[in-house]
This record gives C-alpha cells, structure tokens and sequence, in this order.
C-alpha cells in the first residue's frame, strides 16, 4: 500500500500524462492478464507449490483457440469455451504429475512450461499469427463498459470469485493448512493430494481464459503470447506479502501487488528523458522492490540473532 | 586406584516443564564395560546426549579424566575421546571404508593434500585392530550393518576415544556378528578403554557387563556390579542379581491402578483387527479387538511397530493382508480421509509435526476434521466454528487467550489438548491415541487421564499407545504388547509392570498369556 502511494505520488509528479484518466484504464488494461494470473497464482503459493508454466499455457491456449475460430471455423464463443477447456487440461497435466506422482512442482511446472511454449510454436511453425477476429470479440479487449475497459470487468469478478474462494470456503482454508504443514494436514484427514490439484487445475483454466483478453487486446494470437507472465504473477503475489513457503497470503495483498507492477511499468515510459533511460529501468526496479520486500522483514530478526551469536563465543572457549 | 575416565554427578535436564533427568550419577572405570538400563522414557538417550555433548546438563557436574568439564560441546567430547557408536552407523555408502575413515580422522580444512598412502596404511591398521574381515577398498555400500559398525569401531579407536558409548549395538546382529563383536569390546576393555554400553537384551548384559546401573524416571536408581566366577564347567556364573532383578528396578514399585468401569462383556466389539500386515511398516499378523467403551493399552519398546500399526489403522500407510472390521462391518482404510470419514480418529505421537498446525488459530485446528459437518458446502461460518471451538476449550479446559489464538502461542500441553478437542469433535468410533501425554507437563498429564477416562462412558473404543507402563496401567482395562513387529501379549487381567516389561523385552513366561 506504502508502496503504490510512493509510486502514484512520484509517477505524478514526474511522468508527463501520467495521473490521467486515460492512462488509468491503459494500466488496468495492461494489468488484467497478470492480474488474472497472480490472482490463480496465490492458491498454488499458498499450497507451499509454484506454477511457472502459466504464462506457456496462455500462448497455447491462445494459439488454439485462434486455430478453432479461424481453421475448424466455430464461433468465437465456442472457440473460448475450448481456449478454457485446453487451459483446465494443462492445468490438470500439472496437477496429475504433482499429486499422483508425487513430483515437485517446480520441476513439473519447469518443464510443462518448456513444453506449452513448445507446442504453441509448433502449431504455429513459429510464424503463423491468427488475425481479423470479429468487432464482437474484439471489444473484450479493447471496449469500454460503464466507464471501465470491458476486461477489467472480468478481472474484477475473478478477483471476487477467487477473494471468496480462498477466504470464505473450506477450499481456502485447507490449502492454507497445506501449506503451513502438509503433513499436519494429511494427519487431520484432509484430502491434500485433491485439494492441491484443485489449485493447479484452477490456475491453468485461468490462463485459458487470459488467453482470451490477451488476444483481443492485441487483436493477434501468437506463439509468444504471455511470455514472462507467469514470473510477473509471481513476482505480485510476493511483493502482496504472500510466503513462498506457503499459507500466507491474501487477495487483497496479490491485487495490490499487481497494481504496484503495473504503475511502475507504466510510469517508467512516462519519465522524461532527463530523468531515466526510461523502460529499460523497469528490471532493475523490480528486482529491487522484489528483494527488498522479501528481505526487510528479516532485517531486525537477523541483526539480533548474529549479535546473540557474537556473544556466545568467547564463552565458549573455557 | 587411578581416577574415573567419566564421572557424572547430580545431573540434572529439564525440557521445558518435562523433566527428563533428574539428579544422575553415574562413572565409567578403565578397563570396563558399563552397562546402561532402563525403559523407554528412562532418560538413556539424554544421558548419552549430554556425555557427548548435543545437551548441556542444567545442574551437575561431568568430568573426563577427573577434570571437570564446565561446558561440553560435541567438538569438546570427541577431543577428550568420547565416542559414540549408534545403531545405526552414519558412514557415506558410495565411498570406501577408507575414505570414510580418512574423513573422520584427518583435518577438516577444506584445502589439503591427500596423502593417499598414508591413508590407506591407517585405515588398514585399524581394521586389523577390531578384526575386520573385509579390506579398506570396500565400498561401504557393500557392508552389512555389523561390518559398518565395525568401521564405526575403527573409527573410534583411531580418534583414541577412551569413552566408548554403545547404544544398543546387537539390536540388527546375528549371534556370530555378535561374538565377533564382543570379541572386539573385549580387546577395548584390555586396553584400557571405558565402555558404556546400552542394551534390551538382558542376557547381553550378564555376558559382557561389569557394571550395570539402571535408570528410571530420569534417575539413577541402582548400580551394582557383577561378580564373575567360573563355574564348574568354565562356563562365568554371575552373582548378586538376575534377571528379575533388573527388571524390578527398571519398572520401581508397584503401580496404583485407579479402578476404572470395566465395559460389561456383552458391549459389542468396536474396532476387530484380524491378521493385520504391512510390508513397507514391517507390522505383520496382528490380530486384537476393542469393544464399545473399552481403552486397550499398546506398549512395547522403541521401534516395536506400535505407532506403525496405528498408521495403519488410520490410512496413513494402508495394510496390505488382514482385515478391519469397524462394528462388525469390513472396511478398506485407504487415506486418512477415508479413515476420518469412517469414525476413527487419530492422535498422533508428535505433536508438533502431526497433531496440530502451529502456524494456525485454535478454532481452526479444533474445526480441521469436521469441515465438512459444520461447513456445509464448503462455506465458512465463522460464528459456528467459534461456538464449536469455545464448548471445547471450556470441556478440556484449553488455557489460550481465545479461539483465535495461534496454536504455537499454547503451552505443550494445551496444544495437546487441542488436538485431542479435534477429534473428540468428530464424535468418533475409534480413538487411537499416540502417548497422548508425552513432553506434557504434571498438571496437563493428569487433566488428560481423566479426559480419557470419560471418553469411554461415550462409548468410544479407544487404543492408547504409550511407553509409560504407569499411564497404561492407569488407563486400560487390557494391554497389549508388541514386540518386533507385531502384538506377542494380550493381559486381561491386571497384569504387574514387571510382566509388561518381560513382555516387552520377549522374555515370555508361562503365566503370560500369548496371544
């Protein structure tokens, strides 16, 4: 919160059209995919596991559902359904291999992301690009609805969707449980290997459903689409103060995180020249952010224990 | 006479509330074998954790060589030549015997020269010592236990550890591995070396012992030495004690049993395990019932396969040959879930681990098996789980500063007592209780017998596993004993602790009655 109030005063005092209502829906429009993203990410984090082959999946998905609207020529709509199925499906790849076979997730995800990337440029030869889609399509990414851009509607009921999930059901409540103690939670007779696959198979339905608001911002679906955003979902839900290692974390955190990101990618192209370099910052800064988030907490805690330690030592020789 | 090579006095360790010793003495002489006796829970573990130095003793003294030692760190205990050889031996199996040797006794700054032969040559003197048949070249991945525990041995020696600690060292052995064994404590002892040596085989003891004190409760109760003449047909017979003697010592006097209301014979049967196995837990053959309202006692020793039948029972590790039945009807416990779902709950050995989730809230943690009953469709109510919570910390008298405390802000005790209000929440069938009362201090100990023993007015078959044969004692209207691997003993009666003991340590009698 500290944060975003820092960047929103410094961007407005700096940026050139920065604090403009048209540039406010270009950041929430910017923001929605890895909103949407870091929103399905917090459940797997918060399960002590991490999915980096959702920004994969979002290219595959996108890829396919271009190759059913324009090659098998269905609908949109129905081509959208099939962009969620296939997303539920790389989602449940995932969740299989990390629950029945019992392998990391780190190393899973690793590979199906190689593996999504893989098959969305080979279904594209790696040039194919699917373009034209209809005005109705369109309009999800690039419409306006009650005075907000269409997209930000459907993050908004993600959001709530996910905020309800994670806080208001027995769902929430045990991948909380999970990951604080997985072994805790399998001795109280909570069905962790189900509960866990639940979280992975969510995440890749949402890249599907990503891939949709993606395409039609852009208006082109190719293999690279979503490409770094599974690391940018990330990156949110932990600058949102959620544990790497699992059961903290809030909606509330993870939305505020993305918000953070995306002022301050926003705000780095609207510097003036004399001061920065412009986007090019954008790495640095988040990393920086990323870093200290992480290790400020632990500052006080570490300072007290090394002092505690050089104290014990010249008794020790006795 | 030359000085003691250890001399313990008045030693003293506390666990937060839980006392684990309790003013200890103890001394090893050159040139002997110092056996070391006592249950589970006698407190041998932390007495030899405290020789080697991974405890600090909070009162008394240890002194090495008639030197007291102010403070003994694990780096200090091995330079003034304690050693310690445990079960199981802790040598890098890719590597050769050799290696593992050089590694424990050449100097651990990370850039040197390895001066192979030099290494060889110590290495192959040193197995020559505690005649070893195998060459330094072996790979240690090809050594059985007991050879390992010769590397281990030889490992010693080479450090010149004087103080030899053994901890139960015949417990995988076959009887020649053994021979060769204390062919080589011999050859220890004539040098000089002390050896303190841990065992539950008692006819161990009268063979190789000189010494032997035995611990109960956290204190030394006895020690006396063995007197060796050899007997006519050269054979060494021992005098001034036997085997009922130490068994004595080791259970103390008699327990006072606290009648409890003996379930009428007519109560059905609850839980019916028939010829329950598992290969991966190395449980077999366990066959035992528990009728309505009845607590069965479980002891036996560490590793007995105690808690690994309970795993079973709860799914954690599903029996793979036998038979449940739960009210007389065949049931498959396949995961916990299932087991949860079926009325059977249980109460895990740590705590800290299993039973609770530190990191949350009270209520969540009394609410944790009953999501599905007070959450219907999975929706969080969280005025039901408070009032479910609070009736809980009021019947167990749960001492928290709320429901919504954070269960790692509870005393051990009252955690405890929060996972137990989780399963009495599920109204179960079956409770399996894992020492429901282990690292709990006095007050909460009693408070949860009691709890216990309401339990089984409710009906509830309750299986209470513990090492403490007074809490066994106090609690079951039978007892069971397991011994490696499955259940050797059922008392109905009121069996004396001394008959547990035997029991337990496979010394079968002919008034016990066999399962």
């Amino acid at each position: 919160m500290l944060l975003l109030t820092i960047e929103l005063i410094f961007f407005g005092l700096y940026g050139r059209r920065f604090l403009t209502a048209d540039n406010g829906v270009n950041i929430i429009r910017h923001s929605v995919e890895i909103g949407m993203l870091a929103l399905v990410m917090l459940p797997v984090i918060l399960t002590g596991g991490i999915d980096l082959s959702v920004g994969s999946l979002l290219g595959l998905c996108a890829v396919l559902f271009g190759k059913l609207w324009r090659d098998v020529g269905v609908a949109w709509p129905i081509a959208a359904v099939g962009s969620v199925v296939v997303g539920l499906t790389g989602g449940g790849l995932n969740a299989v291999l990390i629950t029945r076979l019992r392998l990391p997730p780190l190393i899973v995800t690793l590979s199906t992301y190689s593996l999504f990337r893989g098959l969305a440029e080979a279904i594209t030869q790696g040039t194919d690009a699917f373009t034209g889609f209809p005005e109705s399509f369109l309009f999800i990414g690039t419409g306006e609805w009650g005075g907000l851009p269409a997209q930000a509607w459907l993050l908004l009921m993600t959001g709530l969707g996910i905020a309800l999930l994670i806080h208001q059901t027995t769902w929430g409540r045990s991948i909380r449980a999970i990951g604080f103690s997985a072994e805790g939670a399998e001795y109280a007779g909570l069905p962790v290997q189900r509960r866990v696959a639940c979280a992975y198979c969510l995440a890749g339905a949402m890249a599907g459903l990503a891939a949709l608001t993606y395409t039609a911002r852009f208006g082109t679906a190719k293999a690279d689409a979503g490409a770094g955003y599974e690391l940018a979902a990330i990156t949110a839900v932990v600058l949102g103060g959620a544990s790497i290692f699992g059961g903290r974390g809030s909606v509330a955190g993870t939305v505020l995180g993305v918000a953070v990101l995306g002022v301050l990618g926003n705000g780095l192209t609207r510097l003036p020249a004399t001061l920065s370099t412009a986007s090019e910052l954008s790495g640095i800064v988040t990393g920086l952010l990323l870093l200290a988030s992480l290790a400020l907490p632990r500052l006080p805690g570490m300072l007290i224990t090394s002092t505690a330690t050089a104290c014990e030592r010249p008794r020790s020789t006795s | 006479m030359t000085s003691p090579l250890l001399q313990l006095s008045g030693i003293k360790k506390a666990f937060g509330a839980v006392t684990a010793l309790n003013s200890v003495s103890f001394d090893l002489r050159p040139g002997e074998v110092h056996a070391l006796l006592g249950g589970n829970g006698a407190g041998k573990s932390t007495l030899i954790k405290v020789i080697t130095g991974a405890h600090m003793p909070d009162a008394g003294t240890v002194a090495v060589g008639g030197h007291p030692i102010s403070r003994l760190t694990p780096a200090i205990a091995r330079s003034l030549g304690i050693a310690c050889i445990y079960q199981q031996p802790a040598l890098f199996p890719d590597l050769t015997v050799t290696e593992n040797i050089g590694l424990r006794l050449e100097s651990t700054s990370p850039f040197r020269r390895v001066r192979h032969s030099e290494r060889r040559r110590v290495a192959t003197s040193l197995l020559r010592q505690v005649g070893a048949g195998f060459t330094g070249e072996t790979a240690v991945y090809d050594l059985s236990m007991p050879q390992q525990q010769l590397v281990e041995i030889a490992c010693a020696i080479g450090a010149g550890a004087k103080i030899l600690i053994m901890d139960e060292p015949t417990a995988s052995l076959t009887q020649p591995e053994q021979e060769l064994l204390f062919g080589v404590v011999d050859d220890l002892r004539r040098n000089g070396s002390g050896i303190i040596y841990i065992s539950h085989r008692l006819e161990e003891i009268f063979q190789i012992a000189n010494r032997v004190t035995v611990l109960r409760d956290g204190e030394s109760v006895v020690t006396r030495e063995l007197v060796r003449t050899s007997g006519p047909d050269g054979t060494s017979i021992c005098q001034g004690f036997d085997e009922a003697d130490l068994i004595r010592w080791m259970v103390g006097r008699s327990v006072e049993r606290t009648p409890i209301a003996i379930p009428p014979a007519s109560a059905p049967n609850r839980l019916t395990v028939h010829a329950l196995g598992c290969d991966v837990s190395g449980v077999r053959n366990v066959t035992f019932d528990i009728r309505a309202g009845e607590i069965v006692g479980l002891t036996g020793l560490v590793g007995a396969g105690r808690t690994e039948l309970a795993r079973m029972l709860f799914g954690l590790t599903p029996a793979d040959t036998g038979e449940i039945r739960l009210d007389g009807v065949p049931v498959t416990i396949s995961s916990p879930a299932a087991a949860v779902a079926l009325g059977i709950g249980y109460l895990p050995e740590d705590r800290r681990r299993h039973g609770i989730i530190l990191d949350l809230p009270v209520a969540q943690n009394i609410s944790m098996s009953v999501q599905s009953r007070i959450f219907p469709m999975g929706w969080l109510r969280p005025d039901a789980e408070k009032t479910l919570a609070e009736q809980y910390i009021r019947r167990l008298d749960i001492k928290t500063a709320g429901s919504g405390a954070e269960a790692s802000t509870l005393s051990g005790g009252n955690q405890q007592k929060v996972a137990m209000a989780r399963w009495l929440a599920t109204n179960p069938k079956v409770l399996i209780l894992d020492e429901p009362t282990q690292g709990v201090d006095v007050g909460a100990k009693s408070e949860i017998h009691q709890h216990i023993r309401s339990l089984v007015d409710e009906g509830l078959a309750v299986l209470l596993i513990s090492s403490e044969l007074a809490e066994i004692l106090a609690l079951s209207h039978r007892i069971g004993v397991m011994r490696l691997g499955t259940l050797t003993a059922m008392f109905d009666g009121q069996p004396s602790a001394a008959q547990l003991m035997r029991a337990a340590l496979g010394n079968q009698e002919p008034g016990d009655q066999p399962c």
